[in-house]
């Protein structure tokens, strides 16, 4: 059942994937000033979103394991799992929106990078992110979950400074398209609707490979475990 | 075809196989991790017997 059940939501994601694709490129209209490159926003920024949102998973299994690592050490370890799994999904979107992004900007702006608000902030809180995937790959020890759930709620808090950061400051990266200025948003409402497509179409997609990476972290979690205690009892 | 769409089109190409190759990418190392799990848990339960 549970086997018929993940077939079906990855078979839906794929028709999501496929019919999003189609509505970016061939149903949504050229914008009136950037022409066909602005299609690359319909991937852009649902990267963007689903890398804040997984981001935010982290935040809470970060906290659900400090507020748990003492009394309830199997909810800390689920928490646990969730941090990690939604630092790691979202380093990876994160990571699409810092290369789609440049190969927008050099068409649109005539240069790969600038230094301004929206772009650093975005490059720190990936930055900030593979620092905590690289503390938990390569540190050893009991206080290893401890410092990385520490850390990624710092990471997290990095979150809304980027959202806020082009409306903050004035930026290069342009004004937001939802929840900026009254006069902002998407008019055209074949472009509206291969936006919405998309957005549900990366996090049907996301929400995916989160699950999946949950699931290998409590593998791998079930099975340092019971090595802990072969090994405890080997000493005993 | 003007040049200008020509090299949007190409643009906006690279954008999308550059995304769809990360999110591919990292789906095939977490099935190979996920196996790679699986296999640790039956070895210990061969060890363990």
């Amino acid at each position: 059942m549970k086997k018929i059940g993940i077939a079906l939501y990855a078979m839906a994601t794929v028709a999501l994937m496929i019919w999003g694709f189609y509505q970016a490129i061939y149903v949504a209209p050229d914008d009136a000033l950037q022409g066909y490159i602005f299609r690359i926003i319909y991937y852009h920024v649902p990267s963007a979103s689903v890398a804040f949102v997984f981001f935010a998973v982290s935040l809470l299994g970060s906290v659900g394991f400090l507020a748990n690592r003492r009394g309830h050490t199997e909810w800390a370890q689920v928490a646990d799992a969730w941090a990690v799994a939604g630092a790691e999904v979202g380093v990876v979107f994160c990571t699409v929106v810092l290369i789609t992004g440049p190969i927008w900007g050099r068409r649109a702006w005539g240069i790969w990078w600038t230094w301004d608000a929206r772009l650093t902030t975005t490059l720190v809180l990936w930055l900030i992110y593979v620092s905590y995937l690289l503390l938990r790959r390569f540190a050893a020890g009991p206080q290893v979950q401890t410092l990385a759930a520490v850390l990624g709620i710092f990471g997290a808090l990095d979150v809304p400074i980027v959202y806020m950061s082009n409306r903050w400051w004035r930026t290069q990266h342009p004004a937001p398209v939802f929840g900026g200025d009254p006069g902002s948003g998407m008019k055209d409402p074949q472009m509206l609707q291969a936006f919405g497509w998309n957005m549900l179409a990366w996090f049907a997609w996301g929400i995916f490979i989160l699950i999946l990476r949950f699931n290998v972290e409590r593998k791998h979690q079930q099975y340092a475990e019971e090595e802990a205690q072969e090994a405890l009892a080997a000493n005993i | 075809m003007d040049p200008a769409t020509v090299l949007d089109h190409q643009f906006v190409v690279a954008a999308y196989t550059v995304t769809w190759v990360l999110q591919l990418g990292y789906l095939t190392w977490l099935g190979l991790k996920w196996r790679s799990e699986k296999r640790n848990a039956a070895r210990r339960t061969d060890h363990s017997r």
